[in-house]
């Protein structure tokens, strides 16, 4: 094998591509997309959550409806002098989204409370109304007790769990878990996203040396498995010189992000009228403190090192994709047996975000295929041991040795047969052979 | 000495043996053909010696050296399928190409400009090929192939897809280098294009080399048996002709390979008793029918031959 001609395969490769436009255009527009559809995400959450809805209330006791109304004035509507047939119609009409029937019985006995409803509002007006008549009944049922201020008040308040995280050296810091949680699953994202993506793109630029013919012209000069090397290690520079991009402006919107979130959140603060709320919510975000939580410096190291290893064990497979086909419509029947054991990483993830430290997660973190996913979810969530990280890294490495092998032999003789897709027989034959 | 030396060389694809014990030299400063039709092995033979297949068995030298990555910088190749980069610009694709060859960045680029200058070409350099017409971008290959001016040059199936204009310049190219003391090899389907311009041939069949050595001296070998025959009138007296091949058949010409010995004053006298006679001629077999008769006429498919 030469370096020099490896070098100059990766220059091309990077080169070609750095200066492309649709390289500069995709860099610029692919977390322009993603910060747009976040906002999508929360657009649609909050303009569903402002929606009204009224329930009728037929109120037999003549105390519970003044407690709901206290709750919720706009959702609870009383309508004691209609009958129950003309509730129902309203129901019909939708001009209501559901109807109650309070009894006396429901607050002296057992009786279930029945809610008539047309079905809008779904499981969120069903979960709301539930607590609020949990609420109202049992501040009912205590008041005719009689009981104490101090039983009162004990039913009156709440728990609330703050969490500290005390580490393996006896420090004992602030428990980011749920911020980490969202760092890990958005690094093992990338990570999948990474190696579809530029997979995708080392297949496709394998066919295209194939059907624009300049296979064989580099094929007289430069031995397949330096061609293979060049083009794995040019898309990659590729890929993290995008990565770098990406990675630094997002640190430098985050330095940014910031001071802005807080004086945006400090000025709607002031907007509102209810100075206790302000005084609640401020204790919860104090916009001088409101800034991202600190990445440890390890993980972005890891990071680096899984998207690497996981980019380089599939980046050979899609590079033997690229070769073993004649046309990209012919990719598909070979990029299921690549795509399971990714979409297998994928599902494992979400189940990692929650569970860390399942059998699940640590299987799946110590299967190669899946390492470079779950693996840094993982370790971004808990403290990993650190000879599973080192036997996860040397299964990786050794994989990557395997794929490439299959992949060299593909290739060598795939990208010099032209016509048609070679069968998954042919392929077989192709790796004997070789 | 012999710049290409083919010793019994084999090599298989599964259970199809694409080239079976093939021997060859190619002396210096020679046009060599490779001659068969499609499917005959010339491009697996082509590709063993370029390094880029490995063969089974026996072995090729460049020059003296064992087939390798340094005998690939000896050669300049055109293969049969051929193409370039439609998205990079003209000048830094030659520029790559001459340096995956072993020329340095400097070297390439000077060898880049002399060439686009010499074909005329040089307001193409920052054009992507994808720009370019079809001639021209064949124009491009050319360079491609002799930029880093190797003193051995392969050229598979050169004239297929050319346009006339660039198959002329081709052939100027190629009795050009032979001028200048390099060695040309390439193959062809195309009788009569190794006619115009070989000096040696090897003929493939089947995978197999069924006749090789020096174009004028094989000819003579056969001896003047053949008739070329113009004429007007009925062409079926073609036809009733005993102990004969007839080759490029038309109606108003005919080769006639006779056979046997037969007294060709006997189809001079055939032919005045049907036709009016314009030209008729004893000279050498033509290439095809040296072909067919080294193989035997039930031994190949002759619509492949040109």
């Amino acid at each position: 094998m030469s370096l020099q001609q490896i070098l100059l395969v990766l220059k091309r490769e990077y080169m070609t591509r750095i200066r492309s436009k649709a390289f500069i255009i995709a860099t610029i527009l692919i977390p322009l997309g993603m910060v747009a559809f976040i906002g999508i995400v929360i657009g649609i959450s909050l303009w569903d959550s402002e929606t009204q809805r009224t329930i009728g209330i037929q109120d037999n006791t003549e105390v519970l409806y003044s407690r709901l109304n206290n709750l919720d004035e706009q959702q609870y509507q009383s309508f004691a002098d209609l009958s129950e047939d003309s509730l129902r119609s309203l129901v019909q009409a939708e001009e209501i989204d559901g109807y109650l029937i309070l009894d006396e019985s429901h607050i002296t006995g057992d009786a279930n409370l029945e809610l008539v409803s047309s079905g809008a509002g779904g499981l969120k007006l069903q979960s709301s109304i539930r607590s609020d008549l949990r609420e109202v009944v049992r501040d009912e049922r205590l008041d005719r007790a009689d009981v104490s201020e101090d039983v009162k008040e004990i039913y009156a308040s709440s728990v609330t769990l703050e969490t500290r995280k005390l580490t393996q050296e006896g420090e004992e810091t602030e428990d980011d878990t749920g911020f980490l949680t969202i760092v890990g699953v958005i690094m093992g994202v990338i990570i999948f996203g990474a190696i579809t993506g530029y997979g995708g793109l080392i297949t496709r630029s394998v066919i295209e040396e194939k059907t624009n013919r300049i296979i064989e012209v580099i094929a007289s000069s430069v031995k397949p498995i330096e061609l293979l090397l060049g083009k794995l290690c040019g898309i990659g520079a590729l890929a993290i010189t995008q990565m770098t991009f990406w990675i630094a402006s997002f640190l430098g919107l985050a330095a940014a992000a910031g001071p802005i979130a807080g004086m945006f959140l400090a000025d709607q603060m002031s907007g509102m009228e209810d100075a206790q709320k302000v005084a609640e919510a401020s204790q919860g975000i104090d916009p001088s403190v409101f800034t991202i939580p600190t990445i440890e410096t390890s993980l972005i190291i890891y990071f680096i090192v899984f998207f690497i290893l996981g980019y380089l064990i599939y980046s050979a497979l899609f590079a033997a994709i690229g070769s073993a086909v004649d046309s990209e419509t012919d990719t598909q029947q070979y990029m299921i047996p690549i795509m399971v054991p990714i979409m297998v990483a994928y599902l494992i993830m979400f189940q990692t975000m929650e569970n860390p430290d399942s059998m699940l997660s640590v299987v799946g973190s110590l299967v190669p295929f899946c390492t470079p996913i779950v693996m840094i979810t993982r370790i971004a969530i808990t403290d990993v041991p650190i000879w599973q990280i080192g036997l996860s890294i040397l299964l990786m490495i050794a994989t990557f040795g395997g794929t490439m092998w299959l992949s060299a032999k593909i290739y060598s003789v795939g990208i010099l047969s032209y016509g048609k897709s070679a069968s998954f027989k042919e392929l077989i034959k192709w790796i004997r052979q070789g | 000495m012999a710049v290409i030396e083919v010793r019994n060389i084999n090599k298989s694809f599964g259970d199809t043996q694409a080239v079976r014990d093939v021997s060859f030299e190619v002396p210096k400063g020679r046009i060599f053909g490779l001659l068969g039709p499609n499917g005959a092995g010339k491009t697996t033979a082509i590709r063993i010696i370029n390094h880029i297949l490995i063969a089974d068995s026996g072995t090729v030298t460049i020059n003296g050296h064992h087939v390798s990555p340094k005998t690939q910088r000896m050669i300049g190749y055109m293969p049969e399928e051929r193409g370039l980069y439609k998205k990079m610009k003209v000048g830094e694709q030659l520029i790559y190409l001459a340096q995956l060859k072993g020329l340095s960045h400097s070297e390439a680029k000077e060898a880049t400009e002399y060439w686009l200058e010499r074909f005329e070409a040089a307001d193409w350099y920052n054009k992507e090929v994808g720009e370019l017409s079809k001639g021209m971008s064949q124009k491009i290959q050319f360079i491609a192939t002799i930029a880093h001016e190797p003193d051995l040059y392969i050229f598979d199936e050169p004239f297929s897809g050319l346009d006339p204009i660039n198959s002329e310049m081709l052939k100027e190219i190629v009795i050009e280098l032979r001028e200048k003391g390099k060695t040309v090899l390439f193959s062809t389907h195309r009788m009569e294009q190794v006619e115009q311009m070989c000096d040696e041939i090897c003929l493939f069949n089947n995978g197999k080399a069924v006749l090789n050595g020096n174009l004028r001296e094989i000819k003579q070998k056969f001896g003047k048996n053949t008739v070329n025959i113009e004429f007007e009138g009925d062409h079926s007296f073609l036809d009733k002709l005993d102990n004969v091949r007839i080759n490029n058949r038309s109606t108003n010409f005919a080769e006639i390979r006779v056979l046997n010995g037969q007294h060709m004053q006997e189809i001079l006298k055939t032919a005045m008793d049907h036709a009016e006679i314009y030209k008729f001629e004893r000279v050498e077999p033509s290439l095809t029918e040296i072909f067919i008769s080294t193989v035997g006429e039930d031994n190949i498919n002759t619509k492949e031959l040109g």
